[in-house]
């Protein structure tokens, strides 16, 4: 090189100094070829670390409706007040200047008061100690956000007339590790609120309205433990990333539909990336992945009977009742209704109650006895007493029983004016009084005698192999987690050294160790109402998508589906349809007075059974009763199958209490019927 | 004593350097103009930018040099040094609390309102003029060691009194370029060498006493000074037997001393080879790159985030331009006084661009010292002009 050449010539200085410079630039040569080269992608990898913060984005959930479209569970916007802690940064400087200024000025009037002291100037040790300290001035940053956060706090609060409070500790933590985030302080404002502060305040204050999902049930209480409700969970569920910096609010279910089909509901969540400077503060946003709106559920309970049932539960038995009602169309197994009581307003877990109300449902759910959070349709299993009776009646039958053959009940001796019998030397009561009972009289009056005599001549074994058929003892497979299977004898537990005679006896009124709940008696009845089907319980009619243009075919699900048949001949059925009818339509039946004496009486026959079981404790005490009614209609050709127990520590019986809820009910399903008929666009069942 | 024949002199410029020079003064407006537009585009007019400033700067600084280049550098040599002892008067006045100003930890400036003055830079050039003028004596003189004492302590009196200020770039890049012009100048290689040795030793001591030592024994130096060394060598700031308090508020300190180093290092690194474009730099523009130093000391940042390793190479390649134009005109000088001349200009400006953007990738710890030309900053540029201007006097000069 020419540079080169001229320095050959007698400079050995010059040459080293020119290779020195030469070995220097390569150095650096060689530093910037590993930093922007070999090094670059990590160090665009910290770059992006430091920049940029992943944000989860929850899907909207989906709808839960009713089989006709009626929203039953939805989403509404929620309404918060929020700190924007970006748009406050210039204030925050400002106050942490002041703050230190301040802080400056004592600290000379400090330093002058100790020379005083001295007399003389101090020296560079001395002055020391009045130097703040990086602690110190942290502190005033921290007390400047704290002051300028806190001055916007009143000034909201004084407007929306009501105190507000900003915890120091959560603020700060939330300005430390997301400041690009909104701070809420004060949250689900009703409209009137939302509106005063939108008159108020214009922006640039740095406090604004912060739109949130919120879970809404409009109807309250109403199906609430078939619902379900949704707690506050931001966690990444299968199929989504699991890594965020930050996750908006989200929900998921917590028992129920919204529970079981959680996963449908809930969509996929997104993410977005947030470019973050190096205050924190979001400077842009990007969606590089869309959330997947959550699935709409139709379900195939019918609003209508369920508030006509629930209302009906209210209108006779009070404010918060410990029962449950099922209603089940026997032709294919879909659930219309289904009731629990008492129910806790699944508001109250999404948190959007006003204060009165919360108090009130929390008193509610944390009460012992009422323990409003079990299903007590799916999830108790309850005594049935008379209303396994039928079932009894069908494996007499099945036995060769005549229907018409009359059984003498004998008095009891201690109260001659009702019937008992004893099985060995054991007495059970029987609460018909003494007589010639056929099997339509002993149903319609519901005497245990006659089903003890027949059942005992039926032998155990026989009813419990119907029983099994029924699938009592076992799980009706609901996908709401609240699912119980009940209690029934096995072949293998009757066969036991230890089962006696006695224990017999008492499963054919329904008393021992025999435990149903309302949604097996429902699936029962409905089968004994179909000719033998026994179906599996459909509470979903649809998966359909949010966007009704998309044009996405919905899942359907389909109902009727036979789980088993019992196998019992059409003779039976028609003996024992006949048997249940005069229940409710002979003036001696345990049913004739709810269907009687009311202004109106149905255009519909109804076949019922009423039952009262006593439950006691392991000392033989009486606790409570199980009140039921369990039925079907109409007569002629089975639609319908109504179930209600009340479980009541009061004197009565099925046909007091139970058989009027009944009453109503199909009171309701007529009416839509009819409705149906004039209107048939809106009877699609 | 203005050279009649000034036009035939000016023909004898060397073009290739002005040619680099003037590349580089075109980046640095560029690159000032990126580095703090992020922050300041909408809220100053166009003629109060700090780009403005450095065209400002860039224009006084050609016309000094001009200046300088009618007169023959001899003329300027035997007035070094008076400008010497009056480098060091104004060095000893920036001391002194009421007119230097204290700003950012040090007392380097003396503020005369409408610019600042900055007696280190100037000082650097009249060390250089003073000491080639006291080493182009006979070579035979120099091997005398009252000469060679002399000579050091030329360097040291200067070096110390910019120790004070603090500013220890400043001072150290003194120290190589004293140096290099004593070795081109003849002094024997074994004074040279034992003093190169002796310094070394001494250095590994202080480093090892500030890095290692208890407290009580250590050498006291300005704390964050301290901290700068103890980022630059990856140690912890809490000594082993710290309390896990201790341990994690030193954890802190850490992490904050060491932000400027790291994010100069992103900034760097995440340029790619390509680079991110003009003004597409994220890392000033976020703030991540403080900007009180993106436009000075971190400027190369700047240029390597945002023009990438070509941009690096481009900056490596004008500067070396530059540099090697200098030994050439060294080489060619009419006396020893030249090249001497030549020679510690070249070195101290070869000590920033080393120091400086070592500093940005981590080869080197922080110490504040601009980039020549392409950092902001109105003294470093008029003096890295009026040197360059120096260069091109000996060369204008030459002999042929």
């Amino acid at each position: 090189m020419l540079i080169f050449d001229e320095l050959k010539k007698n400079d050995p200085q010059l040459r080293l100094v020119a290779m020195a410079l030469v070995a220097g630039l390569f150095i650096l040569l060689a530093g910037l070829w590993w930093v922007q080269v070999v090094s670059a992608r990590e160090y665009q990898g910290a770059l992006q670390t430091q920049a940029y913060r992943t944000v989860r984005v929850p899907a909207m959930r989906g709808k839960i409706l009713d089989r006709e479209g009626r929203v039953l569970a939805e989403n509404r916007a929620r309404y918060n007040i929020s700190l924007f802690l970006d748009d406050l940064s210039r204030q925050f400087e400002a106050t942490y200047n002041q703050l230190h200024k301040q802080a400056l000025n004592i600290q000379k009037q400090n330093i002058a008061a100790r020379e005083k002291q001295f007399g003389r100037s101090l020296t560079k040790a001395e002055r020391k100690q009045f130097v703040l300290t990086s602690a110190q001035l942290e502190q005033f940053h921290a007390q400047a956000r704290y002051n300028v956060a806190s001055a916007v706090v009143s000034q909201v609060a004084q407007k929306m007339s009501g105190p507000l409070a900003l915890d120091p500790k959560k603020f700060e933590r939330a300005y430390r590790e997301t400041p690009y985030a909104p701070y809420p302080i004060l949250q689900n404002l009703n409209d009137a609120q939302v509106a005063r502060f939108e008159e108020s305040f214009t922006n640039g204050l740095g406090v604004e309205l912060d739109l949130q999902p919120a879970r809404n049930y409009p109807l309250g209480a109403t199906a609430s433990l078939l619902l379900g409700y949704v707690t506050k969970d931001d966690r990444s569920i299968q199929g989504e990333d699991s890594y965020y910096d930050y996750r908006l609010p989200d929900y998921s279910g917590q028992v129920g539909i919204e529970r079981g089909f959680d996963s449908q509901l809930h969509g996929r969540a997104g993410g977005e990336s947030v470019l973050i400077n190096s205050l924190g503060y979001r400077q842009t946003e990007n969606v590089w992945e869309e959330p997947e709106t959550g699935k709409n559920v139709v379900l195939t309970i019918d609003l209508d009977i369920q508030r006509a049932a629930e209302e009906s539960l209210r209108n006779h038995q009070g404010e918060n009742p410990r029962a449950a009602i099922v209603v089940m169309d026997v032709r294919t197994g879909d659930v219309l209704a289904m009731v629990s009581s008492p129910a806790v307003d699944p508001n109250y877990y999404a948190g959007s109650l006003l204060p009165e109300e919360f108090q009130k449902e929390t008193l509610l759910r944390d009460d012992p006895k009422l323990r409003p959070e079990i299903n007590r349709a799916t999830y108790e299993n309850y005594i049935p007493g008379s209303i396994f009776k039928p079932i009894v009646a069908l494996a007499a039958l099945e036995n060769g029983l005549n229907p018409n053959e009359m059984y003498q009940v004998q008095p009891d001796p201690a109260e001659p004016w009702h019937g008992c019998i004893y099985v060995g030397a054991h007495k059970i009561k029987d609460t018909v009084p003494p007589g010639n009972y056929d099997l339509k009289r002993a149903i319609e009056q519901s005497s245990n005698a006659y089903f003890i005599f027949n059942g005992l001549r039926t032998g155990i074994e026989k009813i419990v192999r119907l029983g099994e058929k029924f699938h009592l003892g076992e799980r009706e497979k609901l996908p709401t987690f609240q699912d119980a299977k009940g209690t029934f004898p096995s072949l293998e537990r009757i066969n036991k050294s230890d089962w006696r005679d006695g224990d017999s006896a008492n499963i054919c009124f329904g008393q021992g160790e025999v435990a149903v709940t309302p949604m097996q008696m429902a699936v029962a009845y409905s089968a004994i109402a179909n000719g033998g089907k026994v179906l599996w319980p459909c509470l979903v009619k649809r998966i359909e998508s949010q966007d009704t243009t998309s044009g996405e075919p919905p899942t359907v699900f389909t109902n009727g589906i036979v789980r088993d048949d019992i196998g019992v001949s059409q003779r039976s059925f028609k003996i024992l349809h006949e048997a249940m009818l005069s229940e409710t339509e002979d003036q001696a039946g345990t049913g004739y007075p709810a269907f009687h004496q009311h202004d109106s009486v149905l255009n519909l026959r109804v076949c019922g059974k009423t039952g009262t079981a006593q439950v006691k404790n392991e000392q033989g005490q009486m606790i409570t009763h199980n009140y039921w009614f369990a039925s079907f209609a109409p007569y002629e050709s089975p639609h319908y199958a109504v179930v209600v127990m009340v479980q009541s520590d009061n004197p009565g019986s099925g046909g007091i209490v139970c058989a009027p809820i009944a009453h109503d009910i199909y009171a309701e399903i007529l009416k839509k019927e009819n409705a149906g008929q004039k209107n048939p666009a809106v009877a699609k069942n | 004593m203005v050279d009649p024949s000034i036009n035939e002199r000016g023909g004898r410029l060397d073009k290739l350097q002005l040619f680099a020079l003037f590349g580089l003064m075109l980046l640095g407006v560029a690159f000032v103009f990126s580095a703090t537009a992020a922050h300041q585009a909408g809220l100053l007019p166009w003629y109060k930018q700090l780009w403005m400033h450095q065209i400002i700067w860039y224009l006084l600084g050609i016309g000094a040099a001009t200046a300088l280049c009618f007169v023959d550098y001899h003329f300027l040599a035997r007035w070094s040094y008076v400008i010497y002892w009056a480098m060091i008067l104004l060095l000893i006045a920036v001391l002194i609390p009421g007119i230097g100003t204290w700003r950012l930890g040090a007392r380097r400036w003396i503020d005369f309102h409408v610019f600042q003055f900055q007696p280190s830079e100037f000082a650097k050039l009249a060390v250089i003029l003073a000491v080639a003028n006291f080493l182009s004596r006979p070579a035979e003189e120099l091997k005398s060691p009252s000469i060679f004492w002399k000579g050091i302590g030329m360097l040291m009196l200067p070096f110390a009194l910019i120790m004070k200020e603090p500013d220890l770039g400043s001072a150290l890049v003194l120290l190589p370029t004293g140096l290099v012009m004593m070795f081109v100048a003849g002094t024997p290689k074994k004074y040279l060498l034992r003093l190169v040795g002796g310094v070394g030793i001494f250095v590994i001591l202080m480093l090892a006493d500030v890095l290692f030592a208890p407290p009580k024994l250590r050498i006291p130096i300005q704390e964050y000074q301290r901290q700068r060394l103890l980022v630059y060598f990856g140690k912890h700031f809490a000594p082993t037997n710290a309390t896990l308090e201790e341990k994690k508020a030193a954890a802190e300190l850490e992490s904050k001393s060491g932000y400027q180093a790291r994010q100069a290092l992103i900034s760097v690194g995440s340029g790619g080879i390509w680079g991110k474009g003009w003004r597409q730099g994220s890392q000033t523009a976020l703030g991540y790159l403080p900007s009180a130093a993106a436009h000075n000391d971190f400027i190369f940042s700047v240029i390597a985030e945002e023009e990438g390793f070509v941009g690096s190479l481009v900056v490596l390649t004008l500067y070396a331009v530059v540099l090697f134009t200098g030994l050439r005109i060294a080489g060619q000088a009419r006396d020893r006084l030249g090249k001497l001349v030549a020679v510690g200009v070249v070195t101290l400006i070869f000590s920033h661009v080393f120091v400086n953007i070592g500093m940005n990738i981590r080869i080197v710890p922080v110490t504040g010292i601009p980039l020549p030309l392409l950092s902001y900053g109105g003294s470093s540029v008029l003096c890295s002009l009026i040197a360059l201007g120096l260069m091109q006097n000996v060369h204008i000069h030459r002999r042929g």
